[in-house]
């Protein structure tokens, strides 16, 4: 898709987020579609993700800013209720950042680990760490 | 009423301050709207909650006598803080500042309500659509720059501080410092004391980024006031223990304005700047502006700053930069503040499409009640 019909703010955003990339965060659009953006945000060092990489896609849907990006499975409430235009993909990507760094087990996405968190949170970290190891890291 | 003034001179000479413990600190200001929200701070940080010190009440319930014919009933007078604060010289500094016209159905039994409208909205229904409303600019003869002011110890005589500060002057006029003065209907001043400290009118010379200091001698002994009357307002915001008020004579203006004539204060263009004393931990008064009042041809404004407007297309807009443009579209200059929460982070056409879907304001999320437009170019008068 050409990026002639694209609103002039993705295409501000998306030339200042390639110029000036958020550390840890890189977003990029897909060749054929300005509005879709594979993205990759680093654990936070001192975190249980610290070493991985955490894949994403975000699409900028056509109301967009009026409406949030959409993205995969994540509990934020930016990305719903608390959306305002005057947020940015990057500045949800930072929050997605930082989610990653605080996470909230009483506002989870799943019940399950919100549980296990809240009973041994020693545990979880270390579950946490295994599960990035083994899924979101290079090797 | 609460507010003494002895004959006994309070002990607060810096190397005897232990005698004189230090006042317990304000009460804290209401607590900043806070948001549960992830916010990154790409673009800054909401401000704190627009009215950290008002009352629940409004906080001059009488109103002029004489309002022009076409006058607001519910007038707030906009200035800039960019204007007034930034050291860089600009020939508009001061000059202008903004008022709108528009009175929403909130108001309607509220003289300076919105304070009060806004807590109200909250839980009110979400107002009606309200397109927005171009400011109206009201000359601002003289401008007192608030950052500016400051006590200093008068070093011909110690016990005595003296009241200084910048201000800008587009008419010849004079300037008036009071402690513990009374607002009275039409914009008049009147100080508790006067045994304690006669105000005098010292004149000025019209011109930009003049110095202001009170003549040696002339200062006040503030360890005579107890620490805690001189750091709040009381009888709601009806007294302040520091009022200034600068007021203009234009050249065609005969009047050469007392006191104590309440002709001469209708008729005169006067600012007043309202605030309280804070000793800091080195034992020296600080000055904190609560309110600024402008009154122009027997109206009174207040004056009220909006977040953002210093970064706004006033200075030039560039396209690279993010402070000025429209936090919607990226591509215009911001020129629209919403109210009540005062921040300026729109253009005009971003803000008519946001009311379409949304009454929260994008950078505070506080509800909407009007979007007021405001252009600042220099080219303008």
């Amino acid at each position: 898709m050409a990026s002639g019909n694209l609103p002039r703010r993705i295409v501000k955003e998306t030339q200042r987020l390639l110029s000036e990339p958020a550390p840890g965060i890189s977003a990029s659009p897909a060749e054929d579609n300005m509005r879709y953006f594979n993205v990759m945000i680093l654990g936070p060092s001192q975190s249980p993700y610290e070493g991985g990489v955490f894949k994403l896609e975000l699409f900028l849907p056509e109301d967009y800013p009026m409406s949030a990006p959409k993205l995969g499975r994540i509990c934020l409430d930016i990305l719903k209720d608390k959306w305002s235009p005057a947020l940015q993909i990057r500045t949800v990507l930072l929050s997605i950042q930082a989610l990653l760094s605080a996470p909230n087990p009483d506002d989870p996405l799943s019940d399950n680990i919100a549980k296990h968190w809240k009973a041994d949170e020693t545990e979880a970290v270390e579950t946490a760490k295994e599960w990035t190891r083994l899924y979101a890291s290079d090797g | 009423m609460g507010i003494s003034w002895s004959n006994r001179r309070r002990n607060n000479h810096p190397h005897h301050h232990f005698l004189a413990p230090p006042p317990p600190p304000p009460p804290p200001p209401l607590p900043p709207y806070q948001e549960p929200t992830l916010y990154p701070a790409t673009n800054p940080p909401p401000p704190p909650a627009p009215h950290p010190y008002h009352p629940a009440h409004a906080p001059y319930p009488v109103p002029p006598p004489q309002p022009p014919p076409q006058a607001p009933v519910n007038p707030y007078y906009y200035h800039s803080h960019g204007y007034n604060s930034c050291g860089y010289p600009n020939p508009m500094m001061g000059r202008f500042s903004y008022q709108f016209q528009y009175q929403p159905p909130y108001y309607a039994n509220q003289a300076h309500g919105w304070p009060t409208a806004a807590r109200q909205s909250q839980v009110g229904p979400p107002p009606p659509y309200v397109d927005h409303q171009s400011a109206k600019k009201v000359r601002n003869d003289v401008n007192v720059h608030k950052h500016t002011l400051k006590i200093e110890v008068d070093e011909e005589n110690p016990d005595h501080v003296l009241v200084s500060f910048v201000f800008d002057a587009l008419f010849d006029g004079s300037i008036t410092v009071f402690y513990f003065a009374k607002e009275e209907p039409n914009c008049k001043f009147v100080p508790l004391f006067p045994e304690a400290y006669m105000p005098a009118k010292i004149p000025f010379k019209k011109g930009l980024g003049q110095k202001f200091r009170q003549p040696s001698g002339t200062g006040i002994d503030l360890g005579f006031y107890e620490l805690d009357d001189l750091s709040k307002p009381s009888l709601g915001e009806d007294i302040f223990p520091l009022v200034i008020s600068a007021e203009t004579h234009q050249p065609s203006s005969s009047n050469d304005g007392h006191l104590d004539d309440p002709v001469s204060n209708t008729s005169a263009h006067m600012q007043i700047t309202q605030a309280v004393l804070e000793k800091n931990n080195d034992d020296l008064f600080q000055v904190k502006v609560i309110r600024q009042i402008l009154w122009v041809d027997g109206v009174r404004y207040e004056l009220r700053e909006i977040y953002g407007i210093g970064n706004s297309a006033a200075e030039g807009f560039e396209d690279s930069d993010p402070g000025k443009e429209c936090v919607i579209c990226m591509s215009e200059p911001k020129d629209t503040a919403v109210l009540p929460c005062r921040h300026m982070c729109m253009c005009g056409e971003c803000a008519k499409e946001l009311r379409l879907q949304s009454n929260k304001c994008p950078i505070c999320r506080q509800p909407i009640e009007e979007l007021i437009e405001i252009k600042i170019n220099s080219g303008d008068q």
